[in-house]
């Protein structure tokens, strides 16, 4: 029977130093190109090779070439410090501002909380993709105004979890033993309530990075967002479109890319939360 | 100081609840002093709104909850004061131990940084004299290596620690009076009396006032000087301890000490009060406690007694204190 639980718990703890570990090195796989990319792309993403046009992979071009000549490899690697940068920035104000909010909300409560239930209702009833291509076709394609609808609404679901997590928090003995210290309600709400909110948030914001990347990739795709010619990985996707007979590589290479971020920030979440509840 | 005003002084306090279309009493009109040094006992059954009183008097009181009355601090009504000259009083003048040591430390910040944030804002010490001081604080509540321990974490200590810990923080700011809410009842009895010996040996060189809540008889003949015992929201009686054990003049209170062996008397069955007390929606209308006792006469049942004083020093709100203290007194 012990001898049973010991496996279970000694298999548990593999899993999860596996899905921290590898979420770990897939992004530092993706951090390393974004960081040198001319240091680790064998050719200039943006240099035509009419000798070279639509080759399959090959030893010379591992991901092969696209209708230009191009090096998909090369195109991939000087993509990737974009899609981390839409990673980050899709989510940093969302993650900051919805988590002050929330933290506010909750601890208040009261005719803020029937107000900020409103704002929730007005946001998610519209579809998260309907509602930040509105906003991106109002305020024309491209990168940063795509940050500003994505932060527009994101902020929401941030604010969301922290109100939640802070309501549970306050009604615990410390929070009321802060206030019969004399405590300011500000530094109950930072120093002592949000710390042991903010596990959830960094959970939620590792998942919400790789749907950054999906949804950049998707806007990129559109039309929406990067605009070429800047690699970004679904614009890299949406090149190789009218080619998916001749040149699958052109789209399945960007493709993978994209799940192996993704995955790599899932993991990291997963890992990160596992590691939470084991220090609980 | 002969006959000084009390420290804290608590009059018609009253905790309400809507709920059901009706506003329910929780706490009923309790009236109690607390005077300089003195350790007084709030004692009762759970339910009884002893750690109501206790939370109301620092207002921690929380909507939908609705306190009313008064409670004077040094003269001041605490239940008027605005929050930023409430908050100098809390923690400075009031502190407040729970329960539950377990939930009363902040789970991610260590015992130091708790100890010393408690200093930072009420002692006027910073830099190496505060972790100096945190340290000598929490040698000073019995924590063991207490250099050693004061970056761990609360989950690195046992209960008792905790509680220790958790008086360190409370006591930080030399307060001249401490709510203890039933700070022994998560322990178990070896511990439970090295805490409130550390209380009272801390209540004496700081000079402090301490109101104790408890539901536990020991405790109360242990540490207090003064008791109140609370029935149903009210104070149904109130006594200096040694008086109030050897005479109690409610049927409650006589029904409490029946109800708990004593150490010390000659072995006698015990006797459980029967039934379980009103919930507040259903009270009725006499005395609180007249359906579950066996003194009860048509009296108790249309009016609630009030609290008079029976004796010196002595309150009670039974209409037949004579007959109880009489029946007490007989070997």
């Amino acid at each position: 029977m012990s001898v049973l639980a010991e496996k279970v718990v000694h298999r548990r703890r593999q899993r999860f130093r596996g899905s921290l570990v590898i979420g770990l090195v897939l992004l530092g796989l993706f951090l390393l190109a974004s960081a040198a990319p001319g240091w680790l792309a064998p050719y200039d993403p943006l240099a035509f090779d009419m000798s070279a046009i639509l080759k399959p992979p090959s030893a010379l071009h591992p991901f092969g070439t696209d209708n230009f000549g191009r090096d998909i490899l090369s195109r991939l690697i000087w993509a990737a410090h974009i899609d981390l940068a839409i990673a980050l920035f899709t989510t940093v104000f969302p993650v900051v501002f919805g988590t002050i909010v929330g933290a506010f909300v909750g601890y208040y409560g009261g005719w803020l909380d029937m107000l900020f239930g409103r704002v929730v209702d007005l946001v998610v009833t519209f579809p998260f993709l309907v509602i930040v291509i509105t906003i991106v076709s109002v305020l024309g394609p491209g990168l940063l105004n795509m940050f500003i609808a994505v932060s527009v609404v994101g902020w929401v679901f941030y604010a969301r979890l922290m109100r939640a997590e802070v309501m549970t928090q306050k009604q615990a003995d410390y929070a009321a033993a802060g206030r019969v210290l004399g405590y300011g309600q500000l530094r109950i709400i930072f120093r002592h309530l949000l710390p042991n909110c903010i596990g959830s948030i960094i959970v939620y914001w590792m998942t919400d990075m790789a749907l950054g990347i999906l949804l950049g990739s998707s806007l990129g795709y559109l039309g929406l967002g990067a605009q070429p010619p800047t690699a970004e990985w679904g614009v890299l996707v949406a090149d190789g479109k009218n080619f998916l007979n001749t040149g699958w590589w052109i789209s399945f290479f960007p493709g993978i890319a994209i799940v192996l971020t993704g995955l790599g920030f899932s993991l990291l979440g997963d890992g990160i939360a596992d590691r939470l509840r084991r220090g609980r | 100081m002969a006959a000084a005003a009390p420290l804290l002084s608590v009059s018609d306090l009253r905790v309400s609840i809507a709920a059901g279309g009706g506003r329910w009493m929780l706490v009923d009109g309790v009236s109690l002093q607390v005077g300089a040094g003195e350790v007084l006992g709030l004692v009762g059954e759970s339910g009884s709104g002893k750690s109501l009183t206790l939370r109301s008097i620092v207002r921690l009181v929380r909507p939908p909850l609705q306190v009313a009355g008064e409670v004077r601090w040094r003269g001041v009504n605490l239940l008027e004061l605005p929050e930023s000259q409430l908050n100098a009083v809390r923690g400075r003048e009031i502190a407040v131990i729970f329960q539950e040591p377990m939930t009363a430390l902040n789970p991610v910040l260590t015992v130091g940084e708790q100890i010393r944030e408690s200093l930072y804002a009420h002692s006027g010490l910073d830099g190496p004299a505060i972790r100096k001081r945190a340290i000598a604080l929490l040698d000073h509540v019995g924590i063991p290596a207490a250099r050693a321990r004061i970056d761990d974490y609360p989950h690195q200590f046992s209960g008792g620690m905790r509680q220790r810990a958790m008086i360190a923080i409370a006591l930080a700011a030399e307060p001249k009076l401490l709510l203890a809410d039933e700070p022994t009842t998560a322990l178990d009895v070896t511990i439970q009396d090295q805490i409130l010996k550390l209380i009272l040996r801390l209540k004496a060189e700081l000079g402090m006032s301490v109101v104790l809540v408890t539901h536990d008889l020991g405790v109360i003949a242990q540490s207090c000087d003064r008791v109140a015992v609370m029935y149903a929201g009210r104070i149904v009686e109130q006594a200096p301890v040694a008086m109030l054990l050897r005479e109690p003049r409610h049927a409650y209170t006589r029904g409490l000490l029946d109800s708990v062996p004593l150490a010390g008397h000659a072995r006698r069955p015990l006797r459980p009060i029967a039934g379980a007390p009103p919930a507040p929606s259903d009270r009725p209308g006499g005395c609180s406690f007249a359906p579950r006792c066996g003194y009860a006469t048509d009296g108790c049942r249309i009016a609630s007694p009030p609290l008079i004083e029976v004796g010196r020093d002595h309150l009670s709100a039974c209409l037949h204190h004579q007959r109880v203290a009489a029946e007490a007194a007989r070997p």
